[in-house]
């Protein structure tokens, strides 16, 4: 026997083009809707990870303006401004502090990087404090510093394809021409440590004849208060305290505007598709009334022909969500890569983060609002009077 | 197709499509900098350009490898030099007419990569031999537009008698001057690449046009 999913899907074969042309607005409208939904998490998601990548939760640095600290911690810039390395013993006798790490960043101009030239970075690092604030480094190739003035370097996963570099190879630093040796070579961790090349900071020191820092890592104790940390900091002199809360607020506060804008184009874009299945449902509906009154005459209910024609709804949104779902899949690393475009910061890694979960909650919503719009052709059906209906040309 | 089926195939397809757009972290290709400066600095008369990305892994895997590794002279080596580099090809064209090629690719060198691009004509004669990038207390001299003179009018057939491996080789090519004498490794690390290159190039494309490789 033929069943209710089989007649309301041959029913919908009938208007090809029809169907199609509403098949395909769903599909759009649920390929803007998961995509914008998976860039809405994939971007928070994103940035935590930048910043639980940084290991450490407050950032020292010498005076100045707060986003170019910023800047220079997320995109991994050049430190212009200089603090004494005493701060780091003031710093870890605090009781909130659980370690500090003492970073001195550095940038030499390489004038053979392309054509005009362009700027290579190096990070001074202590091999004892430092490991311990990236826990999640893995080493590729080779292990950290085997001395604090080794003339050794340990390089991020691009930096050393970028440069070709294995353990054992040298680099040579720009400008000052000293040559150092590969020692190690990190696993791709998808932040920002992944362009970094690490030296021991008393080399880079030398290298760069100062005996100052400019940045120190620090990590707070699990139940202190961060809060409280970052007001005593603040009355250390001359050194400025960011906190990777602060600016990851600050971030998301930048972006929400966007993210409110493109949720409403999904809204829009939805409820088009949906006044689309309206159309094509009440349409089907308008020109098979006469079938629909003999189905009542052969003793069918008003609620079988509800059904019948809520299955049609149900068909043509469940299978233009799961392509358009599908097409989102298949487009996120394009989509990934406009947003890029058009966003002025964005964090390593997936932006537009789409799993199983968000997928079928993208259907659910589809099929959800679609069985929606097609309660009133469902019930215009049902309604429908067998004469009157036969009778009608 | 019964409507039963047809929802299993849409949910075979969006397995699929999860599958395949799984991230995946491919090895690190060699593209120009600036391409619309660079191109029209290659090719004046150019009007535009077109860029494909290749790999040996893709066009002709192992067996291809073993070739341009035999006709190269040298195995590849290290993490970075393998089967799946993506290849970044510049097909330069004048209105409908393709003019020429430019291809770079990757070299380690003593202290850092070394990127060797090439502009070709249709013929595969070197027009122009360019290092967009090298780290070295020498990099200025190899660098310097008077060396990749040295270069024009080069082909692949020129370069047949140097083995990069030994840095050892006749004709057209050990008439190169090295302008940096200290610099001997990264010379000839740049001779290694400029023949990698032009090898990759006659695989990829001008093989094709000729029926064989």
């Amino acid at each position: 026997m033929i069943s209710r999913f089989q007649i309301a899907y041959k029913n919908l074969l009938r208007k090809k083009s029809r169907t199609l042309l509403t098949l395909v607005g769903i599909m759009l409208s649920s390929w803007v809707l998961v995509s914008l939904l998976g860039f809405n998490r994939g971007y928070e998601q994103a940035l935590n990870r930048d910043i639980d990548n940084m290991g450490y939760q407050l950032m020292v640095m010498a005076k100045g303006c707060p986003y170019e600290a910023a800047t220079m911690m997320l995109q991994g810039g050049t430190g212009l401004r200089y603090i004494e390395q005493s701060m780091v013993d003031l710093i870890v006798s605090k009781p909130e502090v659980d370690k500090v790490t003492p970073i001195l960043m550095q940038a030499f101009f390489d004038p053979d990087k392309g054509d005009g030239g362009g700027i290579a970075g190096y990070f001074g690092v202590e091999a004892a404090s430092f490991p311990a604030m990236k826990p999640f480094f893995r080493f590729r190739q080779g292990a950290w510093f085997t001395d604090e003035q080794a003339a050794e370097a340990v390089m991020g996963f691009e930096a050393a394809e970028l440069e070709q570099r294995e353990v054992g190879d040298m680099i040579l630093v720009p400008e000052k021409n000293v040559k150092l040796k590969v020692v190690g070579v990190l696993e791709r961790t998808g932040g920002q440590d992944d362009g970094t090349i690490f030296v021991p900071l008393k080399t880079l020191q030398k290298i760069s004849e100062t005996d100052k820092i400019t940045t120190i890592g620090i990590k707070v104790n699990k139940d202190a208060d961060s809060v409280k940390l970052e007001a005593t900091l603040y009355q250390l002199p001359d050194v400025q305290v960011v906190s990777f809360t602060q600016v990851k607020q600050t971030i998301m506060k930048l972006i929400a505007t966007a993210r409110v804008m493109v949720l409403s184009i999904a809204i829009i874009a939805l409820l088009i598709a949906m006044v689309g299945v309206v159309n094509t449902i009440l349409m089907s509906v308008l020109e098979r009334m006469q079938e629909i009154g003999i189905l009542k005459t052969m003793g069918a209910m008003p609620g079988d022909i509800f059904i019948l024609v809520w299955t049609e709804t149900l068909i043509l949104c469940s299978s233009g969500g799961i392509m358009g779902i599908g097409l989102a899949l298949v487009f996120a690393r394009l989509s990934d890569i406009l947003v890029r475009r058009v966003l002025p910061y964005s964090p390593g890694g997936e932006l537009v983060a789409i799993d199983m979960k968000l997928a079928f909650l993208t259907l659910a919503i589809i099929v959800v609002v679609g069985l929606l719009s097609g309660i009133y052709p469902a019930w215009k059906a049902g309604r429908v009077r067998p004469l009157e209906s036969i009778r009608s040309e | 197709m019964k409507g039963k089926d047809l929802i299993l195939l849409l949910l075979a397809a969006v397995v699929a499509f999860m599958v395949m757009a799984a991230p995946t972290f491919a090895a690190v290709g060699c593209d120009l900098n600036d391409p619309d400066r660079d191109v029209a600095r290659f090719f004046p008369e150019s009007s535009g350009y077109k860029t494909t990305y290749v790999s040996i892994d893709k066009r002709g895997g192992e067996v291809m490898l073993r070739r341009v590794e035999k006709r190269l002279g040298d195995r590849f080596h290290g993490i970075y030099e393998t089967i799946d580099v993506p290849y970044t090809l510049y097909e330069i064209h004048s209105g409908p007419r393709t003019i020429g090629y430019i291809h770079g690719v990757n070299q380690k060198g003593q202290f850092g990569g070394i990127q060797v691009f090439v502009a070709l004509d249709p013929g595969g004669r070197i027009k122009s031999f360019y290092i967009q990038k090298m780290t070295s207390q020498w990099a200025k001299k190899l660098r310097d537009p008077k060396f990749g003179r040295q270069f024009a009018g080069l082909s692949l057939k020129d370069l047949d008698a140097y083995n990069p491996a030994t840095g050892k080789g006749g004709g057209k090519v050990a008439e190169i001057r090295n302008p940096a004498p200290e610099a001997e490794e990264d010379f000839r690390a740049s001779l290694r690449a400029l023949k990698k290159n032009l090898i990759l190039m006659d695989e990829f494309v001008f093989s094709s046009e000729r029926g064989k490789p």
